[in-house]
């Protein structure tokens, strides 16, 4: 049996729902309520160290860290493959995750977080429970700086670049069909239209925006995205900061 | 078939790890030193082939490769060879999480810490402007600023002592884990060794008051097995570092550089 514990079908709780949506996989709703700090109470954290949706739990053992999750899924549940076959194009979804979270994800939460930053969150540190989660919160109860906010449109735009770059080739990021580099990117990029709309309007970035309306179109990625609580993720987007690059 | 490495000396870290990812596999490759304290990975002839300004690089039949992690599960799934991922599912989803762990976590608060006494030396003759220029064609944001953190000593110090805490936790963590599996990944080696050992192993000689036979016995005992794979020996013999006693204040892992 498969259980999701997740949030809003938003950054990283919607990669993992997209996925098992695609896939076609059953799996048990278990919503986290990020805003009432579900995810620093115990029984959550005997699931995930950090305190971090979404996690997986197959037959009672937790599965953490979204690319990994995906790839889990795809590897344990072969039938509807989401990573394509050839090597060459599978290092390729890969390269699109890893880049999703080195990168973007860090770059689009800090941003969304800066704009739709719920009340009450001044003391959301205090709860965490890690040191690395706690330095995390600590810089985004504060709200980012500007400087930040600046670092993390240039990573945007970089990001959009690429995928300006890679469309230009095919239909998709990875080999020629959707695969996990799709719902990766996805995940973050599908806030951007109201986020940061100069960079990915149809002038700008065309082939992305265009992208970005095939992948919302797609069953099982409505199917995900229309499995939140709130019925709109970008009321509640990102609630809690992404991992960042240390050093 | 063609196979080309570009990759730092001496080898540890990113490029360590791919190189002994091809030796455990056994894919023949021409070797492709690039010198970083030359900065020559930041030089035309070498982004003409890794626009990143990265190392390493594997070039396979004109495909050019990049990010390690990545590179190590092509290497597996494109060549024959003795398997370096498990074939249950579950193992190798931990496999990936301890190579990002070896990389990301642990692996990022060491550079950290040598970064913060070897990078300055890099700079030799060069005033701060000429490494700045330098830098300004390192194409990633982020890594250039911690490039010139790094030269310039810049690097606030309680961030590295939160390094040098999240390391004291992390030798604790990873030694729980192999008392209770033979392997990083579970039941057998896997790329995730490949990287503890490239990222982390030389704490042993360097950070022996963290890692040592008192406190870290399964972690000694696991490296002692790895350095006699014949791939690890290998690896050792053709590497421009002598990974013997603790070196005292300028032989440090030049490789941290550049990645």
């Amino acid at each position: 049996m498969l259980e999701l514990y997740h949030w809003e079908p938003n950054a990283a709780s919607a990669r993992v729902l997209i996925a098992l949506n695609e896939k076609g996989l059953d799996y048990a709703s278990r919503f986290v309520d990020l805003l009432a700090f579900e995810q620093h109470r115990p029984d959550f954290l005997a699931l995930s160290e950090g305190g971090q949706v979404p996690v997986l739990v197959r037959d009672g053992e937790p599965f953490t860290e979204s690319s990994y999750i995906c790839e889990y899924l795809d590897e344990a549940y072969p039938e509807h493959p989401l990573m394509p076959q050839a090597p060459l194009a599978r290092w390729e979804a890969r390269g699109w995750q890893k880049y999703v979270d080195d990168h973007l994800a860090a770059a689009v939460s800090e941003l969304a977080w800066n704009r739709y930053r719920p009340e009450g969150f001044d003391r959301a540190s205090e709860g965490a429970p890690t040191p690395e989660r706690r330095h995390a919160w600590g810089e985004a109860v504060q709200g980012y700086s500007e400087e930040r906010i600046a670092q993390a449109k240039e990573r945007i735009l970089l990001a959009v670049a690429k995928t300006e770059e890679r469309l230009a080739k095919s239909d998709w990021l990875a080999g020629d069909a959707f695969s996990l580099a799709d719902i990766a990117v996805f995940s973050y990029a599908y806030y951007l239209p109201r986020l940061f709309p100069e960079a990915v309007s149809a002038d700008a970035a065309p082939r992305t925006a265009d992208w970005l309306r095939r992948v919302s179109g797609r069953p099982g990625v409505k199917r995900a995205l229309a499995s939140g609580r709130s019925g709109d993720p970008f009321a509640t987007a990102a609630p809690g900061p992404e991992r960042v690059r240390w050093g | 078939m063609n196979v080309e490495l570009y990759y730092f000396q001496p080898l540890g870290t990113n490029s360590g790890r791919v190189y002994l990812a091809l030796l455990e596999k056994g894919v023949p490759f021409v070797e492709r030193e690039v010198s970083g304290r030359d900065f020559e990975h930041l030089k035309p002839a070498y982004l003409a082939i890794n626009p990143k300004g990265q190392v390493p690089t594997l070039v396979h039949d004109g495909h050019v490769l990049t990010e390690g992690m990545l590179i190590n599960e092509y290497i597996d799934e494109a060549f024959e060879g003795p398997p370096l991922r498990p074939d249950d599912p579950r193992e190798r989803w931990r496999m990936r999480l301890w190579c990002r762990y070896s990389e990301n976590d642990l692996g990022r608060c060491l550079m950290m810490i040598n970064w913060n006494r070897v990078v300055p030396t890099f700079a030799g003759d060069r005033s701060i402007d000429e490494v700045r220029k330098i830098l300004e064609s390192v194409p990633d944001p982020d890594r250039r600023r911690s490039w010139l953190n790094a030269f310039q000593q810049t690097t606030p110090p309680e961030q590295l002592e939160e390094s040098h805490r999240r390391t004291r936790e992390g030798v604790r963590k990873v030694e729980r884990h192999l008392s209770a599996f033979p392997w990083f990944a579970g039941q057998s080696h896997s790329l995730a060794d490949i990287d503890f050992l490239n990222f982390c192993g030389f704490m042993a000689r360097w950070m022996p008051e963290v890692m040592n036979e008192k406190d870290t016995p399964a972690t000694m005992e696991w490296l002692a097995r790895m350095e006699e794979r014949p791939a690890v020996k290998e690896l050792r013999a053709r590497t421009s570092f002598n990974f013997g006693p603790p070196p005292q204040a300028q032989a440090q892992p030049a490789a941290a550089a550049g990645e």
